[in-house]
């Protein structure tokens, strides 16, 4: 698989590229936005010499481009700064938030994937029955609410409501986890205690489905309409004409050539989420990287909102790369297209 | 005589749309015999390809298609046959070349994915290994030398003509008693087109496979077909012996149809009636010694 090695050099080195803009483009804004971080971190209290000697040590008297320069410089090291709100290493923050708000989006993304892509095959197979008219309204109705509405409403019917899940957080009290990977679906299985594994999936339930849902309706929305885009190929009425079985036609010969063109799409709706999460996880309560990042930019804690959106545009642009990837598996005819140059 | 592979009788076939019901078929016949190569003959929307479709049962499952008469495959009544039966049919006993063979295969499976489908349609449990073998050994027949590279390769990386070969050659792998080919090679030029008749012709002769050629090419037919059924606007309209219906023809229609093909040696191309009143008029047959 030479080419698709070099299809990932390729990308790599353009999402780095990208990750410098976005480095810039935040570490202006964040210094533009009103307000002397000295002086917030501080408090009211704080003489004015003390806000002096923090703005010294921020250096932020100097130019806004020789600051740049000292950011690059940590970052180089791996350090992005200490935060002014928890008076961490930026780093130490994040590994500690991002794990859950990761744990969510991941589980989200295989709902959308594992529940959207059937329901749209499903969907197409039937096409015009009263499977395929359910399935469109239901799609229908979850593409048209955002993630929050959804959360509010998901919660209220059933965990007050209907109490079947758990309102709120990631895993009970009464089970002590320690945080090796920090997801906790992972950790309570290292830990072998399969009842903390199951408390853990019972309350990222609500959440991640909340947060898939118009995920799951857009990807069933797309897949059906490739799919009867494709139904109507020559190459679907051979496999008709053969007799194979209209199953195997479904899932392999119809859905394979259509999952092509949905999968950017469905790409860029699982980066999405990353953003959807930040609501979604205010309304759960998960202590994700939403909290942390809206407390960050109320008290432009800079080394904090700089660090925060660097791993989420990293993120971002990660899953880009591994659905470009599978794109390049599915597809032959890219595939072989990446000439050696 | 022995019973007739395929016997179309009165067919008819209509579509209920927003508009109203439209026939398209307005009750042909026509009969292959084992072995035996036939060819309907006719323009684009004159019923050809419809008819090949009925026989395979895909219009059936359209519906909004209305479908009267009858279509007998060797003495049984497919209208007779439930959803399975006719199933069962399709792939096995009778199987269909398509006019694109580039885009009639899966462009995103290899030769041999699609291929092990096809053999496993007479053989559920055909493994992936025999599949290739059998698979080889076809391709032989239609001379595909190197089979390893061809079963390995997608579609879009083969010539036209190497993927008419690996259709004719699916179409043939499970040894059906009847062989439909709708317009084959229509997207080829002319040279690989021969070539892959020839082909197709030695492998049907050695096959012993009734054949139902479906083509505007008059050309063609003549050198392939031993009968011939001219269909217009949805009516058979001459039917005989090749040679007969070439030598004699009839029928208004048929002979304007002989007369539009444009000659290599020049003269322009002819001037054609879209439409005529002697165009309807009924249906002509020649028996085997070309009377009428």
């Amino acid at each position: 698989m030479i080419p698709l090695a070099r299809l990932l050099a390729k990308r790599l080195a353009t999402s780095l590229i990208v990750l410098i803009g976005v480095s810039m483009l935040i570490f202006a804004i964040a210094r533009i936005i009103p307000g002397d971080p000295a002086r917030i971190a501080l408090g009211p209290n704080a003489t004015a010499e003390q806000i002096a000697d923090l703005r010294a040590a921020l250096h932020l008297n100097d130019h806004i481009v020789v600051q740049y320069g000292h950011f690059v410089a940590d970052v180089a090291r791996g350090d992005l700064g200490v935060s002014l709100y928890t008076n961490r290493p930026v780093t130490a923050d994040i590994a500690l938030y991002l794990p859950a708000t990761l744990e969510l989006v991941l589980v989200a993304g295989l709902m959308m994937v594992g529940i959207g892509l059937p329901l749209g095959i499903w969907s197409a197979r039937w096409r015009g029955r009263a499977a395929d008219n359910m399935i469109r309204l239901v799609s229908l109705l979850g593409v048209s609410a955002p993630s929050f509405v959804w959360a509010v409403i998901l919660m209220l019917l059933f965990a007050f409501y209907l109490p079947l899940f758990p309102i709120a957080g990631r895993i009970s009290d009464s089970y002590a986890i320690s945080s090796v990977t920090g997801f906790l679906l992972i950790d309570t299985l290292l830990q072998g205690d399969v009842r903390a594994f199951g408390n853990a999936a019972w309350h990222i339930v609500l959440p991640a489905f909340a947060l898939a849902l118009s995920g799951i309706g857009q990807a069933a929305r797309l897949t059906r309409a490739n799919m009867v885009e494709t139904y109507d190929k020559p190459y679907i009425e051979m496999a008709q004409s053969y007799g194979f079985p209209a199953r195997r036609i479904a899932n392999h010969y119809a859905f394979r050539p259509s999952l092509i063109p949905s999968l950017t799409i469905i790409g860029l709706d699982f980066a999405a989420m990353l953003g959807n999460a930040f609501l979604v996880e205010a309304i759960f309560a998960w202590p994700g990287l939403s909290r942390y990042g809206v407390a960050v930019i109320l008290r432009k804690d800079l080394n904090a909102i700089v660090g925060t959106v660097l791993i989420i545009s990293a993120t971002f642009l990660l899953v880009n790369i591994i659905v470009d990837l599978l794109i390049a598996l599915l597809n032959p005819r890219i595939r072989y297209s990446q000439r050696p140059a | 005589m022995s019973t007739p592979t395929l016997d179309i009788r009165n067919l008819t076939l209509g579509f209920k749309g927003y508009t109203g019901f439209t026939e398209v078929l307005h009750g042909i016949s026509l009969s292959v015999e084992p072995g035996e190569r036939v060819a309907l003959v006719g323009e684009s929307g004159s019923g050809k390809s419809v008819t090949a479709r009925i026989v395979l049962g895909l219009l059936q499952e359209l519906r909004t298609a209305r479908i009267g008469g009858s279509v007998l495959f060797e003495g049984r009544e497919l209208d007779g046959l439930n959803k399975r039966e006719r199933h069962a049919l399709r792939g096995k006993a009778m199987s269909m070349i398509f006019q694109d063979p580039t885009s009639s295969l899966n462009p995103v499976f290899r030769i041999s994915d699609q291929f092990h489908d096809v053999l496993r349609r007479a053989d559920p449990r055909i493994t992936r290994d025999a599949a290739l073998e059998r698979a080889a050994a076809i391709l032989a027949e239609v001379s595909v030398r190197d089979a390893e590279r061809v079963l390995n390769a997608f579609p879009f990386q083969l010539s036209g003509g190497l993927n008419q070969r690996v259709m004719i050659a699916m179409a043939l792998a499970n040894e059906p008693a009847l062989l439909i080919a709708d317009e084959p090679g229509t997207a080829l030029d002319v040279t690989v087109q021969a070539q892959t008749l020839q082909l197709m012709r030695k492998l049907v002769e050695e096959h012993h496979t009734a054949v139902l050629f479906i083509s505007h090419n008059l050309g063609v037919v003549r050198e392939f077909a031993d009968r011939v059924y001219v269909i217009y606007k949805g009516r058979i309209v001459e039917q005989g012996p090749t040679r007969a219906v070439f030598e004699g023809p009839r029928h208004p229609y048929t002979r304007a149809l002989m007369a539009a093909v444009p000659r290599l040696t020049g003269g322009g191309i002819p001037d054609i009636d879209e439409d005529s009143p002697d165009f309807g008029a009924p249906l002509e047959t020649h028996d085997a010694e070309g009377r009428a």
